[in-house]
């Protein structure tokens, strides 16, 4: 038979851990709807639709012990904070972007937080403000008589404080869920917004308490207190009630950026520039103003750029798409189909209006393949920035098709200054005439112009120095037009089609001028279709072009996946 | 066992809001809802067989309401227990003692109806649409605060009161045994449950 020592000492023990498990479930609740970090972390489906019922103290059996389970346990403070400024303390959710966003109305708040020429220390100017404060506490009530045993009100008191502790549990689970800082917590958690704040949380025994000033603005609510046998548990909290004072607003995301004309025709604005978009690179070859394009695209390149691209910073489809069309193009790195970049060429006006040309006239005939017209986009390639053809290659993704035959002459270049769409090695150095050649017929209706491809002047060592038309080892891979007998009846259909603009693409192997030039030219609009297009038409791989270092990533796929590939 | 009574403030509703609002209940079994267009967040019970139940009851009081409209309506939420009584000949009576009850008050209003075009001028141009959405939101707006306040009320009620709360019922629901009444068809039926159900449970006071 049980003494009432021992019952009053399991009682005890009862007790204790109630009230110990009360203290983690309420820091536990408390954080759930306020740390971003422990929501994003322990965030499931399930979260949103839990029930105060799962919160139970059963469920909490598989906890671990912390310090809290002292008996003597100390007050437990949860100071939940608003923080402002750029965050990098929680690098799950917080991906700060230093001087993207200014918010005026924080500037006006700290008129010392924001300076635009010191963005850099933004990160050690925050501005905390404690918005909300919970206090768990216990107090022991020594002066109550253990030995007594005497029997408290609703039942034995471990019964009873487990009844109440589910019950005021429950009605923190929900006031935490009403009071205005959860609104907070809610807008951090939804995406596609910047915020210039967070909500943190600083967990103590002993806190300073607030000034006159910060208890003016805070306001009490719900006191609750538990009685047990051992003393009383108590559960109270301070909160702020008006946050709309603080400015809060949520930016605009800058992330997913639009493109107003992404798919506009160059024909209206085909030089039109982005004056948001910084042209990397641009600088060391003149003024921006006179590089010929620098629309924007998910998969566009500065035209003169050496290095990389300047892509966009959220992946498009399209560039996905390139992606693919790269992973289908075998492991070549191809050469670069720009112009060469001279020291002394630089991005003249006349190059800047050349390659206006191209674009202009480009996005006519693009994206349909050669044969059959189609108004099927097709993703871009990546071509080098430092090639004209870029220019024609990056346009924008409007389907239009082919005309049968059109040829549109740019001004200022003479018919028979019609070169292949040839890429340009960076080391090559095609004269300049060439070079101007090389550009007109970077334009779409020069390509289909009538204008006899006898006349292309390059011969094969120069072709050969053209990019893309044969890359050295060294360099860049090569991805030549297999000569394969499918190709040529492809080829055959454009004897007929007035295309003089081939592509260079591996002069060693073609010996015929004419087929040569076809080839080019198939390579040429290979590069603008989509690769399940070309895939299935049995077309050899298109000639893509790459002037300059790119990331592995982008070409990784390419060697995988490459098809319908052989060698010439 | 005293029967604590929270008669909860009147809230003024649409009728395709009764639905969302309904979703309440307290004293062990915190019966809420998320809706995401609100700012309140609530929280759901857990239990489908309590939710299917009180979608019965709402489709009840919806259909209450269809035939009673612009009209004060009341539902009643009790938690009870379940006592036998002394068993008599060949009778096993069971009774039941509410212990708590709270009552929803709900203001049920029709939306304004749009300008009929008949009396619209015919060269006023008039966008109803717009005053419409405006006005709602309006209301919308008052409807979220005082939905939160009856829950900041509830909140008081429950951590104020919890004495009078039985022991958790060994049957391994999740809730105490409840009880929703709604008004019936008229409302003399409906005052005659509330006479009912005091006539079971005896005048609060006479409770020990």
């Amino acid at each position: 038979m049980a003494s009432p020592r021992s019952n009053l000492h399991q009682e005890s023990t009862n007790t204790e851990q109630i009230i110990t498990e009360f203290f983690a479930k309420c820091l536990h609740i408390i954080l759930e709807s306020r740390s971003p970090c422990a929501y994003s972390r322990n965030y499931s489906g399930e979260q949103t639709q839990s029930s105060p019922s799962s919160s139970s103290s059963s469920s909490s059996s598989f906890r671990p012990r912390d310090k809290w389970l002292n008996l003597a346990l100390r007050d437990c403070v949860v100071d939940v904070i608003l923080v402002r400024g750029p965050v990098d303390c929680d690098p799950v959710r917080c991906s700060p972007r230093r001087g993207l966003v200014k918010n005026l109305s924080v500037e006006e708040l700290f008129p010392n937080f924001w300076n635009s020429g010191h963005e850099e220390c933004l990160l050690e100017e925050k501005s905390e403000k404690i918005i909300e404060r919970w206090v768990i506490q216990y107090k022991n009530q020594k002066s109550r008589d253990f030995t007594s045993g005497s029997k408290r009100s609703g039942g034995t008191s471990s019964k009873s404080l487990y009844k109440k502790s589910i019950v005021l549990l429950r009605s923190l689970y929900l006031t935490v869920r009403l009071l205005p800082a959860h609104k907070l917590f809610r807008d951090l958690n939804k995406s596609g917004q910047i915020h210039t704040y967070t909500l943190s949380h600083r967990v103590s025994s002993s806190v300073e308490p607030f000034n006159r000033r910060e208890e003016e603005e805070m306001r009490p609510f719900n006191r609750t207190e538990v009685d047990t046998s051992c003393g009383r548990l108590c559960l109270s909290v301070l909160y702020r009630p008006t946050l709309s004072d603080l400015s809060l607003e949520p930016s605009t995301p800058i992330s997913p950026q639009f493109i107003p004309d992404y798919v506009g025709s160059p024909m209206t604005d085909p030089l039109k520039r982005f004056p948001s978009l910084p042209l990397a690179g641009m600088v060391a070859h003149g003024s921006p103003s006179s590089f010929p394009f620098s629309r924007r695209h998910s998969w566009g390149y500065d035209i003169y750029k050496a290095s990389q691209p300047s892509v966009s910073p959220s992946p498009s489809p399209t560039y996905s798409d390139s992606r693919a069309l790269l992973s289908n193009l075998g492991s070549h790195r191809l050469p670069p189909v720009s112009l060469p970049r001279h020291p002394h060429e630089t991005p003249s006006s006349s190059n800047v209006s050349l390659c206006h040309q191209y674009n202009t006239s480009f996005d006519e005939y693009w994206p349909s393949p050669i044969f059959s017209p189609s108004s099927s986009p097709s993703p871009p390639t990546h071509i080098p920035s430092s090639h004209p053809s870029n220019a024609l290659l990056r346009c924008d993704s409007a389907p239009v098709s082919i005309p049968a035959a059109r040829f549109g002459r740019s001004p200022g270049l003479p018919n028979n200054h019609i070169v292949p769409l040839a890429p340009f090695s960076k080391s090559s150095r095609p004269s300049s005439s060439q070079t101007d050649n090389s550009r007109a017929l970077l334009r779409p209706g020069n390509i289909q112009t009538s204008v006899p491809v006898r006349k292309f002047s390059l011969g094969k060592d120069e072709v050969g120095n053209l990019p893309g038309a044969k890359i050295s080892s060294n360099s860049s891979p090569q991805i030549s037009i297999s000569r394969s007998s499918s190709r040529l009846s492809f080829l055959e259909a454009f004897d007929d089609s007035e295309f003089p603009c081939p592509f260079a693409v591996d002069y060693d192997d073609i010996r015929d001028m004419h087929t040569r030039y076809v080839i080019q030219l198939v390579a040429y609009f290979v590069c603008l279709m989509s690769i399940s297009e070309w895939v299935s038409l049995a077309v050899p791989d298109p000639y893509i072009y790459s002037g300059f270092d790119r990331e592995p990533s982008r070409y990784e796929n390419a060697s995988d996946n490459r098809q319908g590939v052989t060698e010439c | 066992m005293n029967c604590e009574v929270c008669h909860l403030k009147e809230l003024e509703v649409e009728h395709f809001e009764i639905r969302e609002i309904l979703r309440y209940s307290n004293s062990g079994d915190i019966y809420f809802f998320k809706h995401e267009n609100e700012s309140v967040d609530l929280v759901q019970c857990g239990d489908s067989e309590l939710e299917k139940k009180i979608e019965e009851k709402i489709e009840q009081f919806i259909g209450w309401v269809e035939k009673h409209p612009n009209k004060k309506s009341q539902i009643c939420l009790s938690f009870y227990e379940v006592k036998s009584k002394q068993a008599t000949w060949f009778v096993n009576k069971t009774e039941r003692l509410y212990w708590e009850q709270w009552y929803i008050n709900l203001n049920v209003t029709q939306p304004p109806k749009a300008h009929s075009s008949k009396y619209q001028h015919p060269k006023v141009i008039v966008d109803p649409g717009e005053s419409a959405l405006e006005e709602r939101s309006v209301r919308r707006t008052a409807l979220e605060v005082s939905l939160r306040e009856v829950l900041f009320q509830i909140i008081k009620f429950v951590n104020e009161k919890k004495d009078h709360i039985p022991s958790v019922p060994n049957h391994g629901g999740v809730s105490f045994p409840y009880e929703i009444t709604i008004p019936s068809s008229s409302d003399s039926s409906f005052g005659m449950d509330m006479f009912k159900r005091m006539l079971q449970t005896g005048h609060p006071t006479m409770l020990s």
